[in-house]
Order: structure tokens, then sequence, then C-alpha cells
């Protein structure tokens, strides 16, 4: 029984995958599913290179069994923006400059993406703790904050709400 | 590299009674798998082998937070974002909440389980103080028999616990405080996200109705010992005390002549030593002004 057959809605897709019981949802999703976008960093859940969203929940997709994951609604990067269309969180990433080697860009971005659902309007404080769980090694994260903050006022615009709390 | 192709039998029962049937048929050779957030780093560091996986995501019933008459009755399953977010455990164990809220990373938290960080029994697992200091029981099952022990007699040390193979922990119980408790939780790590813990501290303090007397103390410390402590010394100097003439700095140095941490990578024992008593002194303080706010 060390092969298993487990259903997962990926970015809005029905999939049915063969797995192995221990096989990890991070090495399902890439080599199974060649979604590549999702990286893998540390292997122990303190890098974030490796976060989707799954059921609605930030988490790191190396820390769950792909059985872990059966019945899952998972998104990953690239079920963020359609196509050519960028997400405006992509967008504000580029014009920041919050990309350097692109390596925690996906979980980065994925991350945001929870924080704004959540919080539209979040503080630096607040954005901090959301990203708390994914490192960059190159830029820094002060671009990164700049790009949440932007995106942020952005959609607060469009959205014809207040400012965010640091604008 | 990480993959690994044992083979093994996964299980992931609707029922508290299928998930012990199955422990009871297979035992030790089974490993009961909550949040995973430990127990796959472990696994993937190759410390254990296991020939099956027993899921405890499908029962619904570990997954609820609910008050029961003067108790509050908290799922094994649930998840620490659970906890931070939930007004009842705001409300009522504040310590609790900010203990969970500072797990981790929002990735961790959303994963990992309060039943997860009992059973793992980490000297360093941030609810376990927290758990002491509000009086925590939990329930343990198996098709035999049920029981329900005191927080205090469960861990052994370092990664055990009195949990037989055959046993599942389903629910932690809490008895609802009275009106005038106070607690006050203290993180010392090298950082704040995603680090475990140099030292923590945790005091809970029940004062009388008139809220000048102590009634009850409790003062639980993690990282400092093979299992989280009580320092109970503290409570007999405390109790029947008017809260405004008591020695802080005396209280402190007590917390520190009390504990024989040890050295290792997050810190020495004399560090430890050292900001034990100055937390034990902060806790105070701000149990102190959460206090006047009262009056």
């Amino acid at each position: 029984m060390n092969k298993l057959t487990i259903e997962l809605t990926i970015n809005g897709e029905k999939r049915e995958v063969e797995t192995a019981t221990s096989t990890r949802l991070l090495d399902l999703l890439r080599d199974d599913l060649h979604l590549t976008g999702t990286k893998e960093g540390c292997g122990k859940g303190e890098c974030g290179a490796c976060t989707v969203i799954m059921n609605g929940e930030l988490i790191a997709s190396c820390l769950v069994l792909a059985p872990q994951a059966d019945g899952a609604v998972i998104t990953t990067i690239e079920g963020i923006g359609g196509g050519e269309n960028l997400d405006p969180i992509q967008e504000a990433f580029i014009e920041t400059g919050a990309v350097q080697c692109g390596f925690c860009t996906p979980g980065m971005i994925l991350a945001a993406k929870k924080l704004l659902e959540e919080n539209a309007y979040p503080s630096e404080e607040e954005i901090k703790r959301g990203i708390s769980g994914n490192l960059c090694r190159c830029t820094g994260y002060q671009k990164i904050f700049d790009a949440i903050k932007l995106v942020a006022n952005r959609l607060s615009k469009r959205d014809g709400g207040r400012g965010g709390k640091d604008a | 590299m990480h993959r690994r192709t044992v083979p093994c039998q996964y299980f992931a029962p609707q029922k508290i009674e299928e998930a012990l049937e199955i422990l009871s048929k297979y035992g030790k050779e089974i490993k009961i798998i909550a949040g995973g957030t430990d127990l796959l780093i472990q696994y993937y560091d190759r410390l254990y082998e296991v020939n099956g996986w027993l899921d405890l995501k499908n029962i619904s019933e570990f997954k609820k937070i609910k008050i029961n008459k003067n108790q509050m009755i908290i799922g094994a399953m649930v998840t620490h974002a659970q906890l931070e977010k939930s007004q009842d455990i705001k409300k009522y164990y504040p310590v609790l909440s900010q203990a969970a809220a500072d797990i981790g990373s929002p990735q961790i938290r959303n994963r990992g389980t309060i039943g997860g960080n009992i059973v793992n029994a980490s000297p360093a697992g941030d609810l376990l103080s927290p758990l002491m200091a509000y009086d925590a029981q939990f329930r343990l099952l198996s098709t035999q028999e049920e029981k329900i022990v005191p927080a205090e007699d469960f861990f052994l040390g370092p990664k055990k616990t009195i949990l037989k193979p055959a046993q599942l922990l389903t629910q932690i119980i809490l008895p609802l405080p009275s009106e005038r408790t106070y607690g006050s939780w203290i993180k010392v790590g090298k950082r704040k996200a995603l680090v475990i813990a140099t030292i923590t501290l945790v005091l809970v303090v029940k004062m009388t109705e008139d809220n000048k007397i102590v009634k009850d103390v409790r003062t639980c410390l993690g990282s400092v010992a093979p299992t989280p402590i009580e320092i109970k010394e503290i409570k007999k100097k405390m109790a029947g005390k008017n809260f405004d003439q008591l020695d802080f700095a005396e209280l402190g140095q007590m917390v520190e002549d009390k504990i024989s941490p040890i050295d290792d990578i997050r810190g020495t024992r004399e560090y430890r030593k050292d900001v034990a008593k100055e937390i034990m002194i902060n806790a105070l303080e701000e149990i102190g002004s959460a206090r006047r706010l009262y009056k």
C-alpha cells in the first residue's frame, strides 16, 4: 500500500495523482505536476520558499505529506495572475525592485496575497508579521515591504477605501 | 533527495473510534500525525522509520474549541493559528493566545497543533508552560480506557511522556479562570519569528474579589529543564499577601535560584539564570499595571 491516489484542486483544476505515502506535497507539486514555481530552500519549514496556499491557509509544502493534502484546494504561484496578466502584487514587486534572484519571490507573493486578503491596510508591523515565515537573502526586506505597501495603497484607491496605515 | 520510498500504510479515519482501533492494532508500528511541523522534520532527517501513518485530519471533533459548563475543551488538532485567533481563548487564557501567536511563522501556526506540541514534549514547546499555568488536563483515550491527567504529570523528559502507544491525546481541558486572574507571557529568543525559545516564563496570578490579595499563583518556565516546570516556592511566598507589598526583586531571585538550566546552542546556564530573574520581575510589573487598570 505504498502507492495511493489522491485528488487535489490545484489552481482551480481538479487533478488525480498517484503518489507515495511518504512523498512531500512539495515534491508532488514540483516533480509530478511540474509546477516548479514552488521552490525548495531549507526543507524544514523555516525559509518559506515552498509556500503555497492550501485550503485558504498559508503553509510550507515541505512539511505536508502528499496524502495529508488529499481533497485539498491548493493555489501555487502558477495560479496567481493569469498567463500574460500579472497580479497587482507581482506588478508592484517588479516596480519596487523587490525581486533579485527570485528564489523567495513565489513564497513572498503568496504570503503577501494572503496578508492583503485578511488585512487590506496592513501597517509596517503587520506586513513584517505577515511575511515573517519567508526569508530573502538578496534584496533585503525593505523593497518587499515597499511593494506590499504600494499594492495595498493601489487596491485601496481602486476600492475607494482609506489609505494604508503607513500611507 | 528528500524522497522516501519506504513502504508504509496510510490511515485517515473520520471517527475517533476507528483511530483507536487502528492504534490498538498497530501500536508502535504506526506514527500519529497531526500538523507534522515537528514530526516531518524529524522524519526527513531520518531520525526514525515508520511502517504507517495515522493522520487525524478527518476527525472534525478534534478541531473544535468549546465551552462546557465551567471548562474550556480544546480538541487536539486545534492549530496555533486557531488558538491565536479564538476570542474565547483570548478572553480566558490570554497567555495561551500570546504563546500561540509567538510560535514559528504563519505557515507553521496554520499547520502545527496544540496536541502535537504537547505530545512532541520538547523542553522548548511554547504552549506547555502556559497549559501548566492554567491547570490544564489532558484526555487520553484508548480502546480500553479513558484517562484524564494533569499537565504536570504528563511530561517525563525531553520528548518523553506517559502516553502509551495505544493511547491518543484527544482533548485539552482547562478550567475557566475566576474573574480576577492576570497573566503574563515572556519568550526570549534570538529573533522574533521561527525561533526555538531560549527561555519562556508564564506567570498567572489569581487575586481576591477586592483585587488586593493574592489568592493563587502559577510560575511556569520552559527551556530551563527537561520538561516544563512550575516554581512552587513562588506560590507559597506570594499567596495571601497584598500584591502591592510584594518584593519583586526577591521573587525574581527565587526563580533564578530554583532553576538549573543547561548550556546549549541557544544560551548558557548563566545567561538563562540571569534572564529568568529579570523576566520574572518584568512579569510581576506587567501584572501589577494590568491590575491597577481594574481598580
